[in-house]
């Protein structure tokens, strides 16, 4: 199919617009949104699907909206060799032309209804539906890969270029055999469905069979056990049997014997009595030994105790005596002493009460001293307190000095000086204001005869001779203010020595140096007090001496008082100084303090002479004494060891007289018994009857051994002990019998023999079953895997014609790398570009709209040679790729137009300049 | 027979039932039936589930008409020669039933123990169960101790006391016996493959044979009954195993049976009545084209009591596809109307033999023809897996065309 034009006329937007399309090659059509680009395709398919009297709503949708128009459509195009002019019109004065040139030249026309049938029979004669739905590609669709499968053109085309045929008759067996193999296992190969069930059911119904089996195989065993239990137990018992045989035959044989043991034990029990009497004889034999030994010794070693006695006796009382005449002495040395000790305390006690005295000597003097010192600290202090003058006011009444002058001197040089003088008798009058008659003197209210005065005139000066003349002076304008001046320096002056209490400048200087120096005085006592203080208040010790010495307080002296007044100087111009001056009532009292003579000191001197012969005369009487103890200690100690040496050596004396006395009495007792000479022939008459019962007793020994009666009691004995092991041996054999025979009944109820055969029943039947269906699995896997094997093949060798074909034109815009694999349904599914081979899902966006336009290019490659080609259209398209792949995009399309037509829509003209040899329309609005 | 008149009052004091053999008794023979190898209990794998309830059910029945036999011949007492029960260890449910099938034969039973019911330590006959519900007419002979079952006839057994017998497990019975008294006849009841028929395979010691005939000959036993051979075997004239009252096994030769045995004087007669109702068929069939696939077809649906008959079909040949389906659609419709039938897996080599116009019957091209074509190759080299999935593509494809 080829199209050649398209005519819109009231169709949306489009009021009437032709296009024509180049019939090979590559056109792109380019238009603004919305000037119906889109509506071209659209007009093709609905030119052929709707028949003009259609009242579908894609038909009304066409109209353009608030028109009452008809929708009208002319395509012109070649269809299966024919040349078709095929218009039709919708809604209003519907009508449908169809104008068909064959190839030979002949002209044919319908009208109405048979012209839509002609076109459509031909459309679908010439026109595969599933081709013509893959090359073209709407607005959005640019993305899809095609799955080009079913389309019949490309088919024929395959199977001619790869000599393989489509398989299709073989499409139902496929589908059996995988429903087949699905029946029986996954996808992935593993048992499924009632296969795998079946798997599972049999080792179910194994472990069944072998759990039954297992519990019969135990009573099989049971079985087993209890038969050989049984065998064991009657060989036992039998064994038994004999054997308790042979213990009644031990008894018998014992019985004979036991006559001979009891004579044997009756010899056995004199031979030990014998034996006894024996011992008695020679015990008593060795006791009397014994005694007269004890009693020659202990004789002996009484005599020489007793001598030792003596001996410790005297000795010790001769040391009791040295005790004693040690013990006089000492006394005599301790009474020496006592006496030497009183001397030393009564020159002690001498020596003390003088050096008391010599330090109340001392300690009155200070406190006289101190006494003054306080009076001057005193007046020193009274006198600061007065004194109100400091440098800082002296300066200031420098000050104030020297304005005052400098007021007068400036009034003076300003003001008129008028000097008056009485000449006359005539009475003089002065008066006026503003007088000054100089360093303030009083201006006078008349002059004395003779009398002048010069006056600064500062105010009016009146001058008058009463009755006679009046002159009258003023001063001119500045004078007042000078005045003031003055005024002003004098006022200040006197403030200042008000403030200060002070006369005049100079009282106030002489006044600052008497503050200095009672200021000196003033540290210079404080310092002697501190000195005089140091070791505490003197007056505090003088009274304790006092007391100690017991010295009678008596009056002070009046000249004493009267030393104490201050030796101030009067200040002049200080006003009342002294007036508040008052003595410290605070001050120690010494009114009733009568100080004693000094002492002499060389009666102290003789004193402490005396003290040191008297201590020297105790310690040389201390020294006898130690020596005295010494010696009475030394006494005492050898009286105590000789006392006690007499006191043991009296003890062991005694002693020793006990034992003899107590072993001479044992002997006597001894011989009362049995006298000595008597107690030899007794032990040898013992020892013969000794030798005579065992004479008796090696006899019937021999009788015993001779009837083996010893080993008798002790086979007998085994026998029993052998009898007592196999009844328990027994006892055990018959408790396991039973006890197996008891589970063998249990068993029995169980019905276990038909549990292990209904479970082998079971087991075979399933597995009958299991191995039937695994044949038919088997079989089913077999067949899946041979078929899709061969299928694979083919269709890989099928699918190449149109993989090669996409390959080819992919190496041109992707490089030689380039490689595709395509699915059953001919789509591309995997992709591979340097090596790297993805699933086309996995691609971008760009790649994978390039490899759909590729392939369709491809399919319309491949079938491009026959009748059944069709119009390869993309609506816009290449929405998604970079410049360098719009230019090798754009080679291809191009090249894509060298054999068949390729259309393209677009608003973006630019995605296409790439486009070799295209075609460009443009649809204007 | 100088014991029979005494036989009334003997009987009367130990069984509660039999006045009609006793009658029986009174002529100048006596009849008994001799019956072994029941083995209640016993188990087929082959028959499954529902024929296994069936087939168990059926030995029972057996069973009941020994008691309608004995009432119908007059015998006096059933004797039971071993493997009463197929273990020790059955059910409680079998013992219960077995013993109800009992009562339904109203002369006295002895029943011996066999291999299968050794009177071993837990053996099912000291059991309380059957202790408990044992019928009072039913004795088991658990010693070698001669016992006059009704007058003039003495029964001796040598029931087997292990499984695993050291020695002629006949011996114990009749070794230490002296000659009958006069009058009195006297059956040994023996369990036991003969030395002289099992051909050295048995792997317990034998009866012998010889000393069977020897003990005859002087008079001292008048009838050996034996049990342990499923087959109802005449050794001499008065050594018999019955064999079993129902088949167990396809290979057995006549089984089914219980033997009418009566003694007069000097003679003996001994006839075999069945009893057994079920079947067991071992076939072989030649399978190589439709003809042969027919004669199996007839053969199967000439078989009468189809649904009392296990078949064990053993078949070898090859078959076109088609065939090969057909005979597979044949085996498994019988199997639906047999008890049971079997493809006897050890002789069964029947292969699909394809050929070119079974494929191309098929009319496939492209991959699904080269895949079968490569199956059909690998099967005709030996593989057998590739046998059955030829077949099975055959069939898929046939069923998709």
């Amino acid at each position: 199919m080829r199209l050649h034009s398209l005519t819109l006329r009231n169709f949306r937007g489009v009021k009437d617009r032709t296009v024509d399309l180049p019939a090979i090659g590559t056109t792109v059509v380019v238009g603004d949104n919305e000037v119906g680009k889109s509506s071209l395709v659209e007009a093709f398919a609905l030119v052929f699907d709707f028949p003009d009297d259609s009242k579908s709503t894609r038909i009304r949708d066409i109209q353009p909206v608030g028109q009452d128009v008809a929708p009208e459509v002319t395509v012109e195009l070649t269809l299966g060799g024919r040349e078709l002019a095929y218009t039709k019109r919708w809604l209003k004065n519907r009508s449908t032309e169809l104008s068909i040139v064959d190839p030979d030249g002949r002209r044919q026309t319908w009208t109405g209804r048979e012209a839509h049938n002609e076109a459509e029979r031909l459309f679908a004669e010439n026109v595969d539906p599933v081709l013509w739905q893959t090359l073209m590609v709407g607005q959005g669709q640019s993305l899809v890969l095609p799955t080009p499968a079913d389309a019949e053109p490309l088919i024929t085309a395959v199977t001619a270029e790869s000599g393989t045929p489509v398989d299709g008759a073989s499409m139902p067996l496929v589908t059996a055999v995988e429903h087949e193999y699905l029946r029986y296992w996954t996808r992935g190969g593993r048992p499924h469905g009632e296969y795998a069930k079946s798997a599972a059911v049999v080792a179910t119904a194994e472990l069944a069979a072998e759990q039954a089996l297992k519990a019969m195989d135990e009573v099989v065993a049971d079985i087993r056990r209890a038969e050989r239990l049984a065998l064991d137990l009657d060989d036992l018992s039998s064994r038994l049997g004999d054997h308790l045989k042979s213990v009644e035959d031990l008894r018998e044989r014992k019985k004979a014997t036991d006559e001979i043991l009891l004579r044997r034990d009756s010899i056995r029990s004199r031979a030990e009595t014998a034996r006894a009497r024996l011992e008695n004889h020679t015990r008593t034999r060795l006791e009397r030994e014994r005694l007269l030994a004890d009693v020659e010794r202990f004789t002996k070693a009484d005599a020489e105790l007793a001598e030792r006695r003596t001996d410790a006796e005297t000795v010790a009382r001769k040391a009791a005596d040295t005790v004693h005449t040690a013990e006089a002495a000492l006394a005599e040395v301790v009474e020496l002493k006592d006496e030497r000790r009183a001397q030393v305390q009564d020159a002690e006690r001498l020596v003390s009460l003088l050096m008391d005295r010599a330090e109340l000597d001392r300690l009155t003097g200070q406190q006289a001293e101190l006494v003054d010192v306080r009076v001057r600290i005193a007046a020193a202090g009274t006198v600061l307190d007065g004194i109100k003058v400091d440098d800082a006011t002296v300066a200031e009444l420098e000050d104030a000095r020297a304005k005052v002058v400098e007021a007068r001197a400036a009034l003076a040089a300003g003001v008129p000086e008028v000097l008056v003088r009485r000449a006359g008798a005539e009475a003089v009058e002065l008066s006026g204001t503003g007088l000054d008659a100089g360093s303030g003197k009083k201006v006078p209210g008349s002059l004395a005869e003779d009398g002048e005065i010069e006056l600064l005139v500062s105010g009016e000066l009146v001058v008058g001779v009463p009755g006679q003349v009046e002159v009258k002076v003023r001063a001119g304008g500045e004078a007042a203010t000078l005045r003031a001046r003055v005024d002003e320096a004098v006022r200040r002056e006197k403030d200042l020595l008000k403030k200060a209490r002070v006369k005049d400048l100079p009282a106030a200087r002489e006044l600052l140096r008497k503050g200095d120096l009672a200021s000196a005085e003033l540290q210079e006592a404080r310092r002697t007090e501190r000195s005089l203080t140091a070791g505490g208040d003197p007056a505090e010790r003088i009274a304790l001496l006092a007391a100690r010495l017991g010295i009678v307080e008596g009056e002070e002296p009046a000249e004493e008082r009267e030393s104490k007044q201050p030796a101030v100087e009067a200040v002049p111009g200080q006003m009342s100084l002294f007036e508040q001056f008052e003595p410290d009532e605070n001050a120690f009292d010494f009114e009733d303090f009568e100080v004693p003579a000094p002492m002499d000191v060389a009666e102290l001197a003789v004193a402490q002479r005396r003290l040191e012969d008297a201590r020297s005369e105790l310690a040389e009487v201390e020294r006898l004494l130690a020596d005295a103890e010494f010696a009475a200690a030394q006494a005492r100690k050898a009286a105590d060891e000789d006392r006690s040496e007499a006191q043991q050596a009296r003890a062991r004396a005694e002693l020793a007289g006990e034992r003899l006395t107590a072993a001479v009495e044992a002997l006597e007792a001894a011989r009362a018994v049995l006298a000595d000479e008597d107690v030899d022939s007794a032990e040898v008459e013992a020892t013969a009857e000794v030798e005579s019962v065992l004479d008796e007793l090696t006899a019937v020994q021999e009788q015993v051994d001779a009837a083996g009666a010893d080993e008798v009691a002790g086979e007998l004995a085994d026998a029993l002990a052998v009898a007592t092991r196999l009844q328990g041996e027994r006892d055990v054999l018959r408790d396991s019998l039973r006890t197996t025979e008891g589970r063998l009944e249990q068993s029995g109820r169980d019905g276990l023999a038909t549990r292990r055969d209904s479970a082998e029943l079971d087991l075979a039947a399933i597995r009958a079953e299991h191995e039937s269906l695994k044949r038919r699995a088997d079989a089913a896997r077999r067949v899946y895997e041979t078929l899709g094997r061969h299928r694979a093949e083919a269709q890989t060798k099928y699918s190449e014609p149109l993989q090669n074909r996409i390959e080819a034109l992919g190496r041109s815009v992707y490089g030689p790398s380039f490689r595709v694999w395509l699915d059953d349904d001919l789509a591309v599914a995997e992709r591979e570009l340097d090596g790297a081979r993805l699933r086309v899902e996995a691609l971008s966006t760009g790649a994978q709209e390039q490899l759909a336009i590729i392939t369709r290019l491809a399919i319309s490659h491949l079938v491009s040679t026959g009748d059944s080609s069709v119009p390869v259209i993309f609506d816009d398209a290449l929405g998604w790729s970079d410049k360098g792949r719009l230019r090798d995009m754009g080679a291809l399309l191009g090249r894509a137009g060298d054999h068949g037509q390729v259309i393209i829509l677009t608003c973006m003209p630019e995605r296409y300049e790439h486009v070799p040899r295209a075609t460009f329309i443009k649809l204007e609005a | 027979m100088a014991g029979i008149p005494g036989v009334v009052g003997v009987l009367v004091g130990w069984l509660s039932v039999g006045r009609v053999s006793v009658l029986t008794a009174m002529n100048d023979s006596i009849t008994f039936l001799h019956s072994s190898d029941w083995q209640l209990g016993m188990m087929r794998r082959f028959l499954g589930p529902d024929g296994q309830a069936r087939w168990a059910q059926a030995r029972l029945d057996a069973v009941m008409r020994i008691g309608e036999v004995a009432n119908q011949t007059g015998a006096a007492f059933v004797v039971v020669t071993g493997d009463v029960f197929e273990h020790n260890q059955v059910e409680r449910q079998t013992i219960l039933r077995a013993c109800e099938a009992l009562k339904r034969i109203e002369v006295p039973v002895v029943l011996l123990p066999g291999n299968h019911d050794a009177l071993e330590p837990g053996s099912l006959w000291t059991s309380s169960q059957w202790l408990g519900h044992a019928p009072e007419h039913v004795k088991v002979v658990t010693d070698t101790l001669p016992l006059e079952i009704v007058p003039g006839v003495e029964i001796v057994g040598a029931p087997w006391r292990s499984r695993r017998p050291v020695s002629d497990p006949a011996a114990p019975g009749y070794a230490d016996l002296a000659p009958a008294p006069a009058g009195t006849k006297r059956i040994l009841l023996a369990h036991g493959q003969l030395t002289s028929l099992s051909g050295g395979m048995s792997d317990v010691p034998t009866i012998d044979q010889t000393s069977l005939e020897a003990a005859v000959t002087d008079g001292r036993l008048h009838y050996i009954g034996l049990g342990d051979r499923h087959s109802t075997t005449e050794v001499t004239d008065r050594i018999w195993f019955s064999g079993t009252q129902e088949v167990t096994a396809p290979e057995e030769t006549h089984p089914g049976n219980v033997l009418k045995v009566t003694l007069t004087a000097d003679e003996i007669e001994v006839e075999s009545i069945r009893v057994g109702a079920w079947h067991m068929v071992e076939h072989h069939a030649e399978l190589y084209d439709e003809e042969s696939l027919t004669a199996l077809e007839d053969w199967f649906a000439e078989l009468p009591e189809k649904e009392r008959t296990y078949v064990r079909l053993a078949a070898d040949g090859s078959l076109p596809l088609p065939l090969l389906s057909r005979l597979d659609a044949m085996v498994d419709a019988q199997g639906e109307v047999f008890a049971s039938v079997e493809r006897w897996a050890k002789f069964w080599t029947v292969r699909p033999a394809p050929d070119a116009a079974d494929l191309d019957a098929l009319q496939l091209s492209g991959p699904a023809r080269a895949a079968m074509e490569e199956l059909r190759q690998a099967l005709a080299g030996g593989d057998e897996g590739a046998g059955a999935a030829l077949t099975l593509m055959h069939r898929l494809a046939r069923d998709a065309g």
